[in-house]
């Protein structure tokens, strides 16, 4: 049997069959108990994918290498959200003042909030890199926390946590504050919610969805550009 | 055909925006320089190909899926955080209660109000 599974895992096919099937079964069962806002497919597929994985005794290294083929598809997918964001270009530039200041504003208090919990919490300096780039879309998020030295694995899991409460969230928001305005929930969700938050907008409308790209990839370069810098702030100081 | 060929425009802005970062040492990653290539690009030519769209959209739609491999990775280092959950949980779940409700509360206040005279 597990000279089978090593023969298997020995070409990435496996794992990205896997994570696919785990991908629509997910999506299927989130259909099937009625599509709640607050509990996004992706935490059913990610759930059952390491339920999988843990069953059958597959080593994440050795899944994870093979599952790194279907990750080597965001670089082209993080290309392609280009298109929605010329798409929507005179929305954008109709607002580019509003943007100017709330874009680096709210991207940096999504890092600075989770930073200073952890930090009053007593999270460990390895966490505290972790768990700063939290607002970041993947690719970018990967390169800041091992610039920090912090936990890739960790950032990741934290990635998705973010996405899901951010979904939430902003839905909660929303209707508290009486905002239906597409644009804000879009920026709201591609802000705090990287590439999660801008699925969930992309099904909300195309107009909140070019603002969550517009969002998830202003957040992404400001807080490549700033966070390593901030992070040096401290260790001046002491 | 069409998806094919889409792919390699996104593929071709992905490489540049590679070349572009790692010769400037920008701190961005490749696929979002690409992506900005590809948005400035695509208004300099004021339209967007079938070709473009094909391969786009399909993508998009899977972003979710794509970062899968690496968040499943969480559950298999659970053990090496026992005692910092707290500071975990409390930072991501309540981070993000505070940065939405900042976000969505600055924003209104700022854009919000532009709406009604512009649009």
């Amino acid at each position: 049997m597990s000279e089978l599974l090593d023969h298997l895992l020995a070409t990435p096919l496996l794992a990205i069959a896997l994570t696919l099937a785990a991908y629509f079964t997910g999506d299927r069962l989130f259909r099937l108990v009625g599509a709640p806002s607050w509990c996004p497919p992706i935490l059913v597929a990610a759930l059952l994918l390491a339920g999988v994985l843990a069953l059958a005794g597959i080593d994440y290294a050795d899944y994870r290498e093979g599952a790194g083929w279907l990750m080597l598809l965001l670089g082209p997918a993080t290309v392609a959200l280009g298109l929605p964001l010329y798409q929507q270009m005179g929305r954008i530039r109709a607002l580019w003042r509003p943007l100017l200041i709330c874009l680096p504003v709210a991207s940096g208090m999504a890092a600075l909030y989770a930073v200073a919990i952890a930090w009053l919490l007593g999270a460990s300096p390895e966490v505290l890199a972790s768990l700063a780039p939290k607002s970041v879309t993947a690719p970018i998020a990967i390169g800041i926390t091992e610039q920090l030295g912090g936990s890739v694995a960790l950032m990741m899991g934290g990635l998705l946590l973010t996405g899901v409460a951010a979904i939430g969230f902003v839905d909660l928001g929303s209707r508290w504050l009486g905002i239906r305005d597409e644009r804000l929930l879009g920026l709201a969700l591609g802000i705090n919610g990287h590439a999660l938050g801008t699925v969930r907008a992309f099904e909300i409308g195309p107009t909140a969805g070019a603002f969550a790209s517009l969002g998830m990839s202003l957040t992404g370069i400001l807080t490549a550009l700033l966070l390593p810098l901030a992070w040096r702030l401290p260790g001046l100081v002491g | 055909m069409a998806v094919m060929r889409g792919f390699l425009w996104l593929l071709g802005f992905l490489l540049l925006g590679d070349v572009l970062v790692t010769l400037t040492g920008l701190p961005v990653s490749a696929g979002v320089a690409g992506m900005l290539l590809l948005t400035f690009w695509l208004m300099l030519r004021g339209t967007v190909s079938r070709d473009i769209t094909a391969a786009a959209q399909p993508l998009i739609n899977v972003l979710a899926m794509l970062i899968m491999p690496g968040v499943v990775g969480v559950f298999f280092i659970l053990d090496t955080l026992s005692g910092q959950w707290a500071a975990i949980l409390g930072a991501l779940v309540g981070g993000t209660l505070l940065s939405v409700f900042t976000t969505l509360w600055l924003m209104r206040r700022l854009i919000g109000r532009e709406e009604p005279g512009r649009e």
